[in-house]
């Protein structure tokens, strides 16, 4: 039974992969006549998004396979709950100097800083739209006890934590796919 | 209120300098290519500041560099 587990568990893993790529393929800067280059903004835009989803895709088949509860009280599920995290924040790390590398000096212009100022707003409401469902779910399952397991303190800071940087990224992939405005 | 649009002479001017690239004219003014290729092509407002510096660049006025099309 916990082959299967772990084989539909694999193969739903793959697919999430499969469909993150198409997703965020999709997010390529429209353009007219030329191709247009990727500032090393947008490609750090881009890394976050797929840092994120992973780590998210790893946390959350760890939650589903283990419980919210059982992660936490386990060590091996435990270990490996702070080892995606830890790898996650090493890849983001490790993106953002061969970024800022590979462009010599990163140069982030104008139009940059006016994206990062917008992309604020994509992960707000994320972070929102995430603590109003924690905060509705949470007081619902556990209204009639009263009281709500530590655990879930965790799950919710990290949760937030990485869907900040999830929206974030979010937000700068899509400030460059949306066409800027000509109008003077 | 009539719509407007900033039209430039940034591609003519490149050529006129010994060919400028897109990366070099970026380089020099501090921002990123992309960021060139739409203002060439017309679909960004650059700043006041961004505008000044490609006109000194050319060694031209902003006017000379940039147009108001007003539909």
């Amino acid at each position: 039974m916990d082959v299967l587990w772990l084989v539909l568990a694999g193969l739903g893993f793959a697919a999430l992969v499969v469909g993150l790529r198409r997703f965020i393929s999709g997010f390529k800067p429209a353009s007219i006549g030329e191709r247009l280059p990727a500032t090393p903004l947008q490609r750090l835009g881009v890394a976050g998004l797929w840092v994120t989803s992973l780590v998210s895709l790893g946390l959350v088949m760890l939650l589903i396979l283990n419980g919210a509860e059982g992660v936490f009280d386990n060590d091996v599920p435990r270990y490996l709950f702070w080892l995606f995290l830890l790898v996650g924040m090493a890849a983001w790390f490790t993106v953002w100097r061969s970024v800022s590398r590979a462009t010599g000096r990163a140069v982030v212009d104008e139009r940059d800083r006016d994206i990062l100022a917008r992309s604020f707003t994509v992960e707000s409401l994320i972070v929102i739209l995430s603590l109003v469902a924690w905060v509705i779910g949470l007081t619902e399952a556990y209204r009639d006890q009263g009281a709500v397991p530590l655990d879930y303190l965790q799950l919710l800071f990290w949760s937030t934590f990485i869907l900040g940087a999830f929206g974030r990224s979010l937000g700068i992939v899509l400030g460059y796919h949306r066409e800027p405005a000509p109008d003077a | 209120m009539p719509k407007a649009q900033i039209g430039n002479e940034m591609r003519k001017l490149r050529f006129e300098h010994d060919e400028m690239t897109q990366q070099e004219l970026a380089e020099r003014v501090g921002c990123t290519r992309q960021t060139i290729i739409l203002l060439e092509q017309g679909r960004y407002v650059p700043s006041l500041s961004l505008a000044f510096r490609i006109s000194r660049v050319f060694g031209q006025t902003v006017e000379d560099v940039f147009r108001f099309d007003e539909e």
